[in-house]
């Protein structure tokens, strides 16, 4: 059984057998890369796998949102043998902010890449500063090496606020790129200490030049060209990130090339970038799971998108945070549903942006938005938040874990 | 429209100064004075916003302040200016400027602030009111009566408690737990969140669950912990801020014109919508 749903396998592990998941992960060779942030850790996750397994090694990882403990278990229970062991050199493991600190002893990761911290879901973790006190208990646990963003105001100097010794490398992006992006990287605020200026350390791995998805980054002399799963600064930093630490695990085995050719191979992950078939027509998807999700992917639009339908419920249980959101890259939207439906329509309304129609029921909602004539451009575009993301897949009879087919 | 565009004649224009909107602007606060900022122009009203950052002056006129929320960290750097601010925030205070203040602000704008430390900020007084930081998290939506505007919903999210003596709460409680923890039968939706939040309320019990009052509405002095950015989903809040500043200049708040009345049908359906069905943590 697998999927990013099905976590009850791995809660059951759990409790029978609570060594179960350090126990199997430990006897793995090279060891573990725990992946955390705000934004972007399915996407690097993805990334990083790909590039070590250009590079020859077999990888174990959890599939895109099987984050938490339990879901973590279940990836491992679909894939270990008989005899307990998982066939993998290494493993390379995305982790939840609010669980990392416990996920991180028990797995005792080697590597910990961090990628970000942004405003995200006050509601579970009340404030940044929480968050960042987390990560810094997750970054403590590697053993041998850490990479951190040095464009992010509280990840550019973690490595001198936390004790013991291990190495430590940056990535990042050019000042230039960074100052081109309409609302830059969207790091969390940082407040009341004196601090290390965002870009001030060096970078192993930079964002030297951005395309339409696609980017080039400069790694040890070299400039290599990668393909990224959607336009915007974002996705070329998660490249960035997964390729820093491709170059830390594989050591002086590491090849730049081989970025190219995995980056280049790898289907999105669902609904980062993600771009659908439905019945002959291109529906992008757009997941607003927090601000800067939300304010990144609209800022990397190409262009004005021509019909647009927003769906977001409980999942999002507090939308204060919109009124942060520059939504003027939307000329309208046509449709809105879930039941923060009617908030958002009072935030477009005060943005000035047209409304079509408001409509609580999901599916009365999105067979209005489907029955839209066809767009000039041929793509229609879709604004979710996750829980709403995972639910219309469904609905538009997309059952597969990873994006692209169709079930 | 920056604050020179909009300076030509403080006189002809309403005055909103808004208080440290960097370090006290988490969970869209903002949003609060850009929607008194169209709710006043498409009346026909216009509008000056300062926005008053570290260490500048305050402008010699002011109809409205806004003081937004923020993290403790934020509230800890912003501590550092207020002195500054303090005496002539209390000179507007007294004089029927209208207030309104949300969360860290609100808390900052009072008498004192008790970190979990033990460590005591004083406030800028403003406010008669009392801050302790810690104790449980709550986290959900939030439904408040008010006498005066009905019901009022927001999200609350705050691990600390105000206490406002026997001054005028801005409603009762109906859903969510507003200034200080209320526990024991029928405390419902409050103990529900306190639980929730994993915390221990041993020793907490500081109102009657029926009780439950949120927020502090004195004379023309409004402080709450309702988010949503509080404005956004009760323009009749909004709206009597304007009115009671454009009354202290004699005016009136023209009626509502076909956008706003617009936007207020779908604020109604969003009240209706939380109101119906609130949820916590």
């Amino acid at each position: 059984m697998r999927g990013g749903g099905s976590a009850i396998p791995g809660t059951v592990a759990l409790r029978i057998a609570p060594r179960f998941l350090e126990d199997t992960i430990s006897a793995i060779p090279r060891g573990v890369v725990a992946i955390s942030g705000s934004n972007g850790k399915s996407t690097t996750t993805n990334m990083l796998a790909a590039i070590l397994r250009e590079h020859g090694l077999k990888v174990f990882t959890n599939p895109s949102g099987g984050n938490l403990p339990q879901g973590i278990a279940s990836s491992v229970l679909s894939q270990v043998s008989l005899g307990g062991k998982l066939d993998a050199d290494i493993a390379i493991l995305e982790v939840d902010e609010g669980y990392g600190p416990r996920l991180a002893k028990l797995l005792k990761p080697r590597t910990v890449l961090l990628l970000n911290i942004q405003i995200d879901q006050l509601n579970r973790y009340h404030e940044p500063d929480r968050v960042v006190r987390m990560l810094e208990q997750v970054a403590m646990t590697s053993t041998t090496s850490l990479i951190l963003n040095r464009d992010d105001n509280h990840l550019v100097d973690m490595d001198r606020r936390i004790p013991g010794d291990r190495e430590v490398s940056f990535f990042g992006a050019s000042p230039e790129l960074i100052a081109g992006a309409a609302h830059g990287v969207a790091s969390a605020d940082r407040f009341g200490d004196a601090h290390a200026e965002v870009g001030a350390r060096e970078a192993a791995v930079t964002v030297t030049d951005l395309g339409d998805s696609q980017a080039v980054l400069a790694v040890d002399g070299h400039d290599i060209a990668v393909r990224l799963p959607a336009r915007g600064l974002h996705y070329a930093l998660d490249a960035a990130g997964a390729t820093a630490t491709a170059r830390s695990v594989m050591g002086a085995a590491f090849r730049p090339g081989l970025v190219t050719a995995a980056l280049n191979g790898l289907s999105t992950v669902y609904g980062r970038g993600e771009l659908l078939q439905v019945a002959g027509e291109s529906i992008e998807i757009i997941m607003m799971k927090n601000p800067a999700s939300l304010q990144l992917n609209l800022d990397s639009l190409g262009s004005t998108p021509e019909q647009v339908f927003m769906a977001v419920d409980e999942g999002t249980p507090d939308p204060s945070w919109i009124y942060d959101i520059d939504f003027s890259s939307l000329s309208h939207v046509d449709v809105i549903t879930g039941s923060k439906a009617w908030q958002f329509a009072v935030r477009l309304g005060y943005a000035d942006i047209p409304v079509g129609s408001v409509d609580l029921d999901v599916r009365a909602a999105l067979k209005r938005f489907l029955a839209l004539p066809r767009p000039a451009n041929g793509r229609k575009t879709m604004i979710l938040n996750y829980e709403q993301m995972m639910g219309i897949r469904k609905i538009l009879g997309f059952k597969e874990l990873e994006g692209g087919g169709q079930a | 429209m920056t604050d020179t565009e909009r300076a030509s004649s403080a006189a002809d224009r309403l005055n909103i100064l808004h208080l440290f909107p960097r370090t006290l602007g988490m969970n869209g606060e903002n949003g609060n004075v850009e929607i008194l900022v169209r709710r006043a122009e498409s009346r026909g009203v216009s509008v000056s916003v300062k926005r008053y950052e570290d260490g500048d002056s305050l402008p010699a006129s002011v109809d409205l302040v806004f003081i937004g929320s923020g993290p403790v960290s934020a509230q800890l750097e912003t501590y550092a200016w207020l002195p500054v601010v303090a005496p002539p925030l209390r000179a507007l205070a007294a004089h029927g400027v209208p207030f309104l203040a949300v969360g860290a602000g609100f808390q900052l704008l009072g008498r004192s602030v008790t970190l979990v430390d033990g460590t005591e900020l004083t406030g800028a007084g403003v406010f008669p009111v009392t801050t302790v930081v810690g104790g449980e998290r709550v986290v959900g939506d939030f439904v408040v009566s008010s006498p005066k505007l009905g019901t009022l919903v927001g999200f609350e999210n705050r691990g600390s408690s105000v206490s406002i003596g026997d001054a005028t709460p801005l409603g009762s409680v109906v859903y969510g737990r507003g200034n200080l923890p209320a526990l024991g039968p029928g405390a419902s939706a409050g103990a529900a969140a306190v639980a929730a939040s994993g915390a221990n309320a041993d020793g907490t019990v500081l109102v009657a669950p029926d009780d439950r009052a949120e927020g502090f509405w004195v004379g023309n002095l409004i402080g709450t912990h309702l988010h949503g950015p509080v404005l956004a989903n009760n323009p009749a809040l909004a709206d009597w801020l304007l009115e009671a500043a454009l009354a202290r200049r004699g005016e009136t708040l023209p009626a509502a014109p076909a956008d706003l009345v617009e936007i207020d049908r779908r604020a109604a359906k969003a009240r209706e919508t939380i109101a119906s069905a609130p949820l916590s943590e």
